[in-house]
């Protein structure tokens, strides 16, 4: 695929999120809210109930922002509203047209997803930057430049991750009819199973060890983790080559599945 | 440019039963109906040619084009376009194949019509000028300079259909598959996308493959058509010659003069021909093609006669007919 139409389609979806899209705002700032009164309630209430200060290496405050990032960052992480697209174009047959055309449509897709995290990332650090001032230090984590400098390559890393794992349950619509439910049930294993909630740390220790050798803590924990100064330079490194070890695990997952499914695929609808 | 060779498509169809206890026995047990979409079909097309493909609702006309722009596979058979094979997707073929649907939105639909055709452009990889050149002329062919800028989704269905066409040949395609390009619009716009398709095989040669429901269409377009039924085809020939092969009468149109009306014979003329009609001082008869001549010499030694006329039937008359299998070729 040529760079040039890449980029124009990440250029056009960008636009038409940031243009015309009033709830792309309103959405965001009403879910953060939920969040926020949320995790403030009920970590305040766990911590008080325990009568430690410090939960699985994390104090209050600690595990508050990584409430307030995991949410930000997954934002971003999760791209806008493209995450059924690729199955309801399977069952309503518009895939057709993008097959006659001359390019790959995986490809014009995770364009399109990319086109979402410039505007994601602009939002959530607009937010971002309204939070932090409220924020309580914490001794626990470490917001500081070079997290941030950090957590950018990996929220790319965990983007394409997660692109690449969804597309797998969306592909299933070439051999049954409802993937809808698949997919929300995918969703929130991975939303919990991958940090989303909480850290992994909290988990039970025997699940922890097999949490941190699966895929999904590579899309919200890890650049979280990173964004907060809790992970070193080396386990950094070796984060986001693991997580790039996934992506092409699934590429390779991917590509067959595309095969057989492109041979069973009617065109329905016209 | 176009080569098919026992080309079949058979879809499996899941059979959902109505009701909720049958549709939870179905989880465990599925049903399947084979329905034969295409059965076995076998024809070529030249370049420049545009071929008419006709049939009734259902009889498979999409699905064989559906299959030979690689959207769909076959289920046997063979098919080179253009010398690729179409389902192996070949970029070198896709770039030179279109596809128009006229029941399906094709563009994008937040995006003004401008910026679609930008889009196309990276796609297809036009170059610049010629990519230029071709905007204009296909807009100021079809008269659309004035709604470029405004999105798809605003466009009335006529409008829409012109830049789906124009979307569809700014590449300049050497294959062209129309599907009912013309469904649901007026008739001067009917007939500019039909000018605006003949011009545009003026100019290229394109193989192109028409379906439509319009006989205006086909008549207008094609001199050869392929007549599907349930799948298989029936017939694949000139247009004209559809006539001299498949109608073996000629309607014969009489008027009489007022005085005669009353005593018209209806038994006497149904020794000529069939009736068709007959009101009013008016007899329609069709009558068999090697009698036309002597059953005309007869009536008008018979009847006191103002006006007769000796035509073929309309081409839509027999393509009906063929369509609904009461066909009887003459031969
Ligand atoms: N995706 C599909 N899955 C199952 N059956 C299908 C599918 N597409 C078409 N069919 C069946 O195949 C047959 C041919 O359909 P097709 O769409 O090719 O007809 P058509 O000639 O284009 O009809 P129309 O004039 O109504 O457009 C129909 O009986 C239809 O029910
Ligand atoms: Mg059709």
């Amino acid at each position: 695929m040529n760079p040039a139409l890449f980029l124009h389609l990440m250029s056009i979806e960008s636009r038409r999120l940031l243009s015309y899209r009033v709830d792309f705002w309103i959405t965001m700032i009403l879910t953060l809210i939920v969040q926020l009164v949320v995790i403030w309630a009920l970590w305040t209430a766990i911590f008080a109930e325990s009568g430690k200060d410090i939960v699985a290496g994390w104090d209050l405050q600690g595990i508050l922002a990584y409430g307030v990032f995991v949410f930000l960052t997954g934002r971003v992480v999760r791209g806008g509203d493209l995450q059924m697209a690729v199955a309801t174009e399977i069952y309503d047959g518009s895939l057709s047209r993008f097959l006659v055309y001359p390019c790959n449509y995986c490809f014009t897709k995770y364009a399109q997803q990319l086109g979402n995290i410039f505007p994601d990332i602009f939002q959530s650090v607009l937010m971002a930057l309204l939070i932090i001032p409220f924020m309580e230090s914490s001794t626990t984590v470490d917001l500081n430049l070079t997290g941030i400098l950090m957590c950018l390559p990996s929220i790319f890393c965990a983007h394409l991750l997660f692109f690449m794992m969804g597309l797998l349950p969306q592909m299933v619509a070439f051999w049954a009819d409802n993937v809808w439910s698949l997919s929300v049930m995918m969703r929130m294993v991975t939303m919990l199973i991958g940090g989303a909630t909480f850290p992994l740390s909290l988990f039970p220790d025997s699940m922890q060890s097999v949490l941190y050798m699966l895929p999904f803590r590579y899309l919200f924990e890890f650049p979280t983790l990173v964004l907060l100064g809790k992970v070193g330079i080396e386990e950094w490194i070796t984060g986001i080559v693991s997580c790039l070890i996934w992506c092409g695990f699934f590429l390779l997952l991917l590509i067959p599945v595309w095969r057989r499914g492109t041979l069973r695929y009617t065109g329905v609808g016209i | 440019m176009i080569e098919v060779k026992n080309l079949r498509k058979v879809f499996r169809i899941h059979q959902k039963p109505p009701g909720l206890l049958a549709s939870v026995r179905s989880l465990f047990r599925r049903e399947y109906v084979d329905k034969v979409a295409v059965a076995g079909a076998d024809f070529s097309v030249g370049e420049g040619e545009i071929v008419g493909m006709i049939g009734a609702n259902g009889a498979g006309k999409t699905t064989l084009v559906k299959m030979l722009s690689g959207i769909v596979h076959p289920t046997s058979g063979e098919a080179r376009v253009l010398g690729y094979n179409p389902w192996d997707k070949h970029n070198d073929l896709r770039r030179q194949i279109s596809l128009i649907m006229g029941q399906k939105a094709q563009l994008w639909w937040d995006l003004p019509g401008a910026d679609c055709f930008e889009l196309l452009r990276e796609i297809y990889q036009i170059p610049r000028p010629e990519y230029e050149s071709n905007l204009k002329r296909l807009t100021e062919m079809l008269q659309v300079e004035d709604e470029l800028n405004t999105q798809i989704r605003r466009l009335s269905l006529g409008e829409r259909m012109k830049m789906e066409l124009i979307a569809a040949l700014l590449h300049s395609p050497r294959v062209v598959y129309l599907d009912e390009p013309t469904i649901g619009l007026d008739i001067t716009t009917q007939k500019a996308v039909r000018d605006f398709l003949l011009s545009y095989r003026q100019d290229h040669a394109p193989a192109m493959i028409l379906t439509s429901h319009y006989m205006e269409d086909i008549e207008r377009l094609c001199e050869r058509i392929i007549i599907i039924r349930e799948g298989e085809l029936v017939y694949d020939g000139n247009l004209k010659r559809v006539i001299h092969e498949y109608a073996p009468y000629k309607q014969l149109t009489v008027h009489l003069n007022r005085a005669e009306t009353a005593a018209v014979d209806k038994d006497y003329l149904e020794r000529i021909g069939k009736v068709m009609e007959e009101k009013a001082g008016t007899i329609i008869l069709r009558i068999p093609r090697d009698q036309v001549t002597s059953a005309a010499a007869e009536i008008l030694r018979k009847f006191s006669v103002q006006d007769l006329s000796i035509a073929d039937p309309e081409i839509s008359e027999i393509i009906e007919l063929i369509m609904g299998g009461n066909e009887k070729p003459q031969r």
